[in-house]
């Protein structure tokens, strides 16, 4: 079993178990272990997006989160949902070199998505927003130092 | 998320350990705004056992600065770690808040 696939209501009581069942799988998939705080953080801020700002015409609609392996070094990660279109990369880049009265509270969710993977991708694709996240096994190490078993078994 | 608050001098020294995500950010909104409301000013944040930090989370901590910024008051950081600290520098945050290296010398600043 090597995909991930779970869909729930948009509601912040749901967070955490889209957080948890990602996590293990993550690990189950031989994801760096410091790298999963970073996908945790990706996809927390994916999802609270949707939860806060997707519009479902008053009642909460389902978000989807589908993980996969994209190719030996890659993981990709989806979330869809059924809202208003929201293209992240038509959000202005927050100033994150303001002082605190200036700082503005908030816009700051895609930025840090943008920084914590490798590639981020957004498509509306029928009446869903799609949001595709590649993020690489290791921290750009090779995987390949493994010492062959055979020779001591 | 725990939320542990202890007054010491001129200080109420917040420890947060564990997840402070959108969930669990509003907690902490909560505890400072009742510190605040009884005239606290300078509020140290001990992040030593908090292992992760969302947007959210950081939405907290600048609404507290921003409230606190009239009053004259304080928001003092120590001991930021791992996935923490990466999201404070990647986000600016590191440079527009008093950051220690621990809890000792976040205390000695004020």
């Amino acid at each position: 079993m090597s995909l991930l696939h779970i869909i729930l209501p948009a509601k912040m009581d749901n967070l955490a178990t889209f957080i948890q069942a990602l996590s293990k799988w993550l690990k189950q998939h031989g994801m760096a272990a410091e790298k999963i705080p970073r996908v945790q953080l990706a996809v927390e801020e994916a999802l609270v997006n949707i939860i806060r700002y997707g519009a479902y015409e008053g009642q909460a609609g389902d978000v989807e989160l589908r993980g996969g392996i994209a190719d030996d070094q890659r993981f990709v990660i989806e979330i869809l949902d059924s809202g208003i279109p929201f293209d992240v990369y038509t959000l202005p880049k927050p100033d994150i070199h303001c002082s605190i009265k200036d700082r503005k509270v908030g816009g700051l969710g895609v930025f840090l998505i943008q920084r914590m993977v490798d590639e981020l991708l957004y498509r509306r694709e029928g009446d869903k927003n799609v949001l595709t996240m590649f993020i690489c096994r290791n921290n750009g190490r090779s995987s390949g130092s493994r010492q062959d078993m055979h020779a001591g078994a | 998320m725990e939320i542990d608050v202890k007054k010491e001098g001129q200080a109420v020294i917040i420890a947060l350990t564990g997840r402070m995500d959108a969930v669990s950010a509003p907690q902490f909104d909560k505890t400072v705004d009742d510190f605040i409301d009884q005239g606290e000013t300078q509020i140290l944040i001990d992040f030593k056992s908090l292992e992760y930090i969302s947007s959210a989370g950081l939405q907290s901590i600048l609404a507290l600065a921003k409230r606190l910024e009239p009053i004259n008051g304080a928001v003092i950081l120590s001991d930021l770690n791992g996935a923490v600290k990466e999201v404070f520098e990647i986000s600016g945050f590191s440079s527009i808040f008093p950051i220690y290296d621990n809890l000792d010398a976040a205390k000695a600043s004020i």
